[in-house]
């Protein structure tokens, strides 16, 4: 009897397509929350994005009870704190995320402390520590790459110890994502096509990685699809509505495979080159993806091969010998990632970045190493490993 | 009928193999952070007094083991001195068994969600690597290549044996001690 076994679980009500936000007050009726609070980041607010939102509510006579637009970059415990007690003097019922990473990070740590009650987000750090549902949440995504709304996780910076807080449990994940074209139209280039590598890696990395699945492949692979087929057209027409929403949905369903399956080196390296580094993540998601890919290759070389039917189509992949579909996803990675520097310099190799010294390296492949994503990574990882993938990853 | 009879007799072995390889590994560990010096370097990392534990939920067998400092690890039983630090848990006693018994890798059942860790993942990473070497070196490497996700390159035959010997010996010593009065 085979051993294989596997677990998937998204309960998130999607929401997408156009006018997807004019739903949103009939679904916060029914779940009978009626003052919601939006928590949201100043960019957002700045790009014009409340505006849709707020309108729709009001035009339903659900009124925005109030507005919390201040999230940092990197969510901090007193900034959950303050917005905790905001929605409290507000008497709000509901939470509204609005925004990237960060604000729906914000968003899932406000909802913990509003639920569970206290001011101290710290004491429920860790996986399994909320036995609870909480209060109504939904997620309005403006980038289409990081898919934290159908994820169950959360990071929050604890800034007095300077360590990083993760939250883990089911209950984190919204009631609802709201997937709207007008949210992610003016994203400016570099950011577009770095988003939408990273969900293109979370997608590649589900579907190669240990934990891949059934269901989560699926999702994988449409998602990589989505990417193939929108990304440059977005690219060369960002007004291009209908190329927005397949990036979001690719977004949203790259979230669902990585999140079922969870992810490998790329993003070990990632968080690594984020911590020392400071580079975006999605950035950091683009420059790994080949190199890793060539590094697990021989574990890989079957599904790997299967995706190039969704990178290239069915003619390239029909015309090309099954032994050589793996390197030819490569390829095709690579080739993208040659059209997105030509369209907006999004560098290649961390050279290309200017913000990475060579003397980093050995440091990054160290912090790589204790990262929580290297164990589902196919290939074992040496200290040795790690440091030959970034190298040639340098230039 | 008879399979109905012996099914008790079946659990409580399991439960027992469990338990025994709790104890194997938990004084392995010792050893190994006393004769491996990848292992003491793994280890240092880890702050002292740091408690780590293996067990099977809900209150299964478990191992717990204690980081003393300077890359030694002190084995104690299944009994923590104080809350522990970090805990691999696995969800059920059948899911201890299929990894102990080298039937499931150990990445292998972190990706299966047969095990949650409990505490600082990053820790939790780094005791699958020390776990992975203990194993490396223990195991004959037709059932180590079976119990971890790759087996070390540059493991020989000579280093192997040597260094198993001396963890058995260590691990055989710490057994009549632990037993003696």
């Amino acid at each position: 009897m085979t051993n294989k076994y596997y677990e998937f679980f998204c309960p998130v009500k999607v929401i997408a397509g156009k006018a997807a936000l004019e739903h949103m007050p009939y679904e916060l009726a029914g779940l009978a929350a009626k003052r919601p609070m939006i928590i949201t980041d100043k960019g957002v607010r700045a790009a014009g994005l409340l505006e849709p939102v707020i309108a729709a509510c009001e035009e339903s006579g659900l009124e925005i009870v109030t507005i919390y637009d201040d999230v940092p970059p990197d969510s901090s415990t007193s900034v959950v704190r303050d917005i905790a007690g905001v929605y409290r003097s507000e008497k709000c019922d509901s939470i509204i995320a609005i925004g990237g990473g960060s604000a729906i990070d914000t968003g899932k740590a406000v909802n913990i402390l509003v639920s569970e009650g206290g001011d101290d987000i710290a004491k429920y750090s860790g996986a399994g520590i909320l036995k609870h549902p909480l209060k109504p949440f939904f997620v309005v995504p403006t980038t289409a790459g990081t898919g934290s709304e159908v994820t169950a996780v959360a990071v929050i910076t604890d800034e007095a110890k300077g360590v990083k807080l993760p939250f883990t449990s089911s209950f984190l994940l919204p009631n609802a994502a709201v997937i709207d074209p007008r949210m992610t139209l003016t994203l400016p280039p570099h950011i577009t096509a770095a988003t939408a590598m990273d969900a293109l890696t979370h997608a590649t990395e589900a579907f190669t990685c240990m934990a891949k699945n059934p269901l989560s492949d699926a999702y994988a692979t449409a998602a990589v699809k989505k990417v193939s087929q929108s990304l440059l057209a977005v690219m060369d027409n960002p007004k291009d509505t209908d190329g927005r929403l397949e990036l979001a949905q690719a977004s949203t369903m790259a979230g669902i495979a990585f999140s079922n399956s969870m992810v490998g080196l790329v993003h070990s390296l990632g968080h690594a080159t984020g911590a020392v580094c400071h580079l975006p993540h999605g950035l950091c998601m683009s420059l790994y993806l080949p190199y890793v890919l060539e590094f697990n290759l021989e574990s890989i070389r079957e599904p790997l091969g299967e995706l190039l039917l969704y990178l290239e189509g069915p003619e390239v992949y029909a015309t090309t010998p099954a032994s050589r579909r793996a390197e030819a996803s490569i390829s095709a990675i690579r080739k993208l990632r040659d059209q997105l520097y030509k369209r907006c310099q999004l560098p290649r190799t961390l050279k290309e970045t200017g913000k990475v010294e060579e003397s980093q390296l050995d440091h990054i492949a160290e912090v790589a190493l204790d990262d929580g994503s290297i164990m589902f990574n196919p290939r074992e990882v040496s200290l040795e490993d790690a440091r030959a993938v970034l190298r040639r990853a340098w230039s | 009928m008879l399979a109905k009879r012996i099914q008790p007799m079946i659990f409580h072995a399991r439960r027992l193999y469990v338990e025994l390889m709790f104890q194997v590994m938990g004084r392995a560990l010792q050893a190994v952070s006393e004769v491996d010096s990848e292992v003491k370097e793994e280890a240092q990392v880890l702050p002292e007094g740091f408690l780590f534990e293996m067990m099977v939920m809900p209150n299964g067998p478990s191992m717990i083991v204690e980081h003393t400092g300077l890359g030694r690890f002190r084995y104690h039983g299944d009994n923590a001195p104080r809350p522990v630090d970090l805990s691999i848990q696995f969800k059920h006693i059948a899911h201890a068994f299929l990894v102990l018994s080298f039937q499931e890798k150990t990445s292998v059942a972190f990706a299966n969600d047969r095990m949650l860790v409990d505490g600082d993942v990053s820790y939790a990473v780094r005791m699958t690597r020390v776990l992975n070497r203990l194993e490396s070196f223990i195991l004959p490497k037709l059932v180590a290549e079976r119990a971890v996700k790759e087996y070390p390159q540059n493991l020989h035959l000579p280093e192997k044996l040597v260094s198993a010997a001396r963890i058995y010996l260590k691990v055989a010593t710490n057994f009549v001690e632990t037993v003696r009065p």
